[in-house]
């Protein structure tokens, strides 16, 4: 599926084609990578490690979201409103029944899944801009609801959850936490690359160019779409659970149109249409707030602004969005590429032939 | 009766805010979701200009009106022109970042307390009896009169003017537009420029009723389904839909639950996407265009 | 002779850096005269005139090699509505016209180059265009092939230009509206003394009325002349004005034009 890295390389079979590591050379340094993944809670500080933990937490709901707009092509705005729904499944269910969590964790990905089906129905009509603000209402709905359940039991100030036992085992400790968050990552990531390599995959790839050429080919156009909205939907309501686990605390102001903006941007500025850059974009999205603190820091300008540190954020990140939208269309991946054929290439040097996509 | 006034208010917010939406989108196929913040940017325009020319009322409300066309210029100029060409998605979320950029800004220029602009004018907000029993506060008679001339005016500059014809044209095919001599910056600045002009009025005279504080921004995303439900590109669509948005939310708030405020124009904007997605006076190949 | 208005030398345009769609082009096009490029689909008539506007930046085309010097200025990779302005309009192939506006308000919509009067030109153009005075408040997406055309035409010029380029004049019309309409390209350039460059794929048509022809084939021009020499050149007759070959024809291979092309290009 990705074109050889270098040369020497034959692909003799069809297995061999879709791969998801080509060369000894990529197996290696992805050893190299996991064995950096698995060490890393055991050399890292406190602060370093929550952060490793939020960017994980983010990253599920991020692919997810990659897999929807980024592949498929179907705009969704409704994000924030399908994280508040994993969320609150999770919280209801356990303040209501006492479920534990092997109960909330599917019954979040079913309420996730019905949920996409409903956001996604408007999208087998509509396209583009109608469908981000169908996608969009439905989140105003969903959290509408949240608020309602949240004012008629009494939780004014959210559902406080405890945190998950598996057995005699309870999960808070944050290096723990950390693998928790780590496999769920993982096996996010590997169920989308075996999505996109699927016949599921190419059908979205296909419907994000041409839907009336992809209909044309044979492919059932309103499955692929729906199929889409269910996936990342579950995807996302399951990261919505484990966010309500994680904070172990639910309310809704958490789950406002600037989180779904956080997530939009994130797989911008990540670079749309790459798995990696989902994965990029998370990373830069969560840590950028803390980016911001140290820079104020630095200039010594802490005192002056710290009642008001959130609106520096605010502004800041609203800076940066624009500046990747205007002079970075392709996002960090479209960097990582560049760097990589540097990489690749040195001593010779490469322009491409304009227009490189 | 007081409802019927409190519809034809909160009718005039939305109105004046959603013919921003709809002229945008209308000459540069661009939606601007932007809007809020802009007329956060006018009101709080306003009250700069009250405090400095607190002796002349009618100079700080003129030169407000001058600030906000500007400004509007300006986003425009700075930013937007970048983005032409470039895709739905990508002009859309440049809007939603400017949006959140102004917010932040506005935040620590202005600070987070409520602001009252018509103080520093020096003018009160009288109640004004209507009818039996009703009443209406000054400057809510302000946005309906305000509404009235913004909308009479921008009917007689569309279809009369020769640059209201070129706005139009634009609008429908930029790229004929051009071979006919169209400057079409121009066009698209003079669009935010007019935009911002009628969301910040209904900024400043919101202010002037209720105060100037940070929250305010939610009803400028309010409007949006008003916009959407006449039809994104057409200004008359965005009276009506707001009216529709307003009666029901009055309605539904007196009759329901003051909780559903915030929701019902999503509900009111989800039903006509399914029913009707154009809107009511909308063009269909809108939809396929994009 | 004086200087042509319009003169292209070895003109090279290349679309996204890779593809040559006119390589090495030359004409000239004399003041008050009407000149057609002639050619096939492809033969990269529709990228000069476009060149000429000012359009290919949008298409990712630059001219890369050459120059375009209109009454003495060079203006290769000029903004279009800045072309418009120096007095060059386009009559365009597809989407001529504002479709919900009505034909009144097409005409206002077209902004005059400074110092041309607005009335006189609007009159002379419902002079040259009766049918468009009568159809001024219809809706201009309800108009016929053929009036939409006019109008088109007619809005190029209401931009009062010296240069009028003219793309696929008669495509889509009936074969007798397409020849009405160039005669009034005639009456255009005797009335108003503009100048003309008509491509046209109907060389039957363009040749009726044009001073000079060139003829294009894949990016080059590879015959011009008067039209009397254009008819009577064998190989134009047989490709491009439909009279016979004599010879049966059993392949490409053995049409008398490939096999001069390939004379032409070697």
């Amino acid at each position: 599926m990705t074109p050889p890295r270098a040369s020497g390389y034959f692909r003799t079979d069809y297995a061999r084609d879709f791969a998801l590591l080509d060369t000894r050379t990529q197996k290696a340094w992805m050893l190299l990578f996991a064995a950096a993944l698995l060490g890393y809670p055991f050399l890292a500080g406190p602060l370093a490690l929550d952060l490793a933990n939020q960017v994980l937490l983010a990253s599920v709901g991020a692919v997810a979201l990659m897999l929807l707009t980024g592949y498929a092509g179907q705009i969704s705005l409704g994000h924030a409103g399908l994280l508040a729904a994993g969320a609150f499944t999770t919280g209801i269910l356990f303040k209501e029944f006492g479920a534990a969590f092997w109960v909330t964790l599917p019954a979040s990905a079913a309420v996730g899944g019905l949920l996409g089906l409903l956001f996604g129905l408007p999208s087998l009509r509509l396209r583009g801009l109608y469908l981000a603000v169908s996608t969009l209402a439905l989140h105003f709905i969903v959290i509408h609801l949240g608020s309602e359940y949240e004012t008629r039991r009494g939780f004014s100030t959210g559902i406080v959850i405890d945190p998950p036992v598996i057995g005699p085992w309870t999960l808070y400790d944050a290096r723990a936490w950390y693998f928790v968050l780590l496999s769920a990552a993982g096996a996010t990531v590997l169920l989308s690359l075996n999505l996109l390599r699927s016949r599921t995959g190419r059908a979205w790839r296909a419907i994000h160019r041409r839907e009336a050429v992809a209909g044309a080919l044979g492919i059932n156009v309103h499955r692929a779409k729906l199929s889409a909205f269910v996936v990342s939907s579950m995807l996302t309501a399951v990261a919505g659970c484990l966010f309500a686990y994680f904070r172990g605390f639910v309310s809704v102001e958490a789950f406002s149109l600037f989180l779904t903006i956080q997530y939009v941007a994130m797989i911008i500025i990540g670079g749309m249409g790459s798995i990696l850059g989902a994965l990029l974009g998370t990373v830069f999205v969560t840590l950028f707030p803390y980016l911001i603190e140290r820079l104020m820091e630095a200039l010594g300008l802490v005192e002056m602004l710290a009642s008001v540190i959130f609106a520096v954020n605010y502004s800041a990140f609203g800076l940066m969005m624009i500046l990747f939208l205007v002079f970075e269309a392709q996002g960090l991946v479209g960097i990582w590429r560049r760097v990589q054929a540097w990489l690749l290439l040195w001593p010779f040097r490469q322009k491409p032939l304009g227009g490189a996509r | 009766m007081q409802l019927a006034v409190n519809i034809a208010v909160l009718a005039s917010i939305y109105a004046l805010i959603s013919c921003g939406y709809v002229l945008i989108y209308r000459v540069s196929r661009v939606l601007s979701l932007a809007q809020g913040e802009l007329m956060m940017l006018g009101a709080y325009g306003l009250y700069a200009t009250a405090s400095l020319f607190s002796a002349q009322p009618l100079v700080a409300i003129v030169a407000a009106g001058v600030l906000a066309v500007t400004v509007g210029a300006l986003v425009y100029f700075a930013l937007m022109w970048r983005m032409t060409g470039e895709s739905v998605l990508a002009a859309v979320l440049a809007t939603i970042a400017l949006g959140i950029l102004l917010r932040g800004l506005m935040i620590l220029v202005f600070g987070t307390q409520t602001r009252y602009p018509l103080d520093e004018l020096g003018m009160s907000n009288v109640s004004i009896e209507v009818g039996a029993e009703a009443r209406i506060s000054a400057a809510g008679l302000g946005l309906v009169i305000a509404t009235a001339c913004v909308y009479g005016l921008l009917f007689a500059f569309l279809r009369f003017t020769r640059w209201g014809i070129r706005m139009r044209a634009a609008g429908q095919n930029p790229l004929l537009a051009a071979q006919r001599g169209i400057g079409l910056h121009g066009v698209y600045a003079l669009a935010w420029g007019l935009a911002t002009f009628t969301g910040g009025l209904a900024g400043m005279l919101l202010a002037c009723d209720a105060g100037l504080e940070a929250t305010m921004v939610v009803i400028g995303l309010k409007a949006f389904p008003a916009a959407l439900v006449g039809g994104l590109d057409s200004i008359f669509g965005a009276l009506l839909g707001s009216l529709v948005i307003a009666g029901a939310e009055v309605l539904m708030v007196h009759y329901v639950d003051p909780l559903l405020s915030d929701v019902v124009p999503f509900f009111v904007l989800l039903a006509m996407l399914i029913v009707r997605p154009w809107g009511f006076f909308g063009s269909r190949e809108e939809l396929d265009r994009v | 002779m004086s200087e042509p208005l319009l003169r292209l030398e070895g003109v090279e345009v290349v679309y996204h850096r890779v593809i040559t769609a006119v390589q090495g082009v030359s004409l000239q096009v004399p003041k008050g005269g009407i000149v057609a490029l002639l050619g096939i689909n492809g033969a990269g008539k529709t990228t000069t005139l476009r060149a000429i506007s000012g359009f290919i930046g949008l298409d990712d085309a630059r001219v890369t090699k050459g120059s375009i010097a209109y009454g003495g200025e060079s203006i290769e990779n000029r903004a279009p509505h800045r072309v418009t302005a120096l007095g060059i309009a386009l009559v365009p192939e597809r989407s001529k016209v504002f479709e919900n506006l009505s034909v009144g308000e097409n005409l206002e919509a077209v902004v005059t180059r400074p110092g041309a009067d607005r009335r006189q030109l609007a009159d002379s153009v419902y002079a040259l265009f009766p049918a468009l005075a009568r159809l001024r408040g219809r809706e201009a997406g309800y108009l016929s092939g053929g009036e939409r055309q006019m109008l088109a035409i007619g809005a190029a010029l209401a931009c009062a230009p010296d240069l009028l380029l003219v793309d696929e004049l008669s495509q889509g019309l009936a074969p007798l509206v397409a020849q009405e309409l160039i005669g009034r390209l005639q009456r255009v350039r005797a009335e108003l003394g503009t100048t003309v460059l008509l491509v046209e794929q109907n060389a039957q048509v363009a040749l009726d009325i044009a001073d000079y022809g060139y003829v294009m084939e894949n990016g080059r021009i590879v015959i011009d002349g008067t039209p009397e020499r254009l008819r009577s050149h064998a190989d134009i007759q047989e490709f491009y004005l439909g009279a016979g070959g004599g010879t049966r024809r059993r392949s490409y291979r053995d049409v008398k034009q490939y096999r001069r092309s390939r004379r032409w290009y070697g």
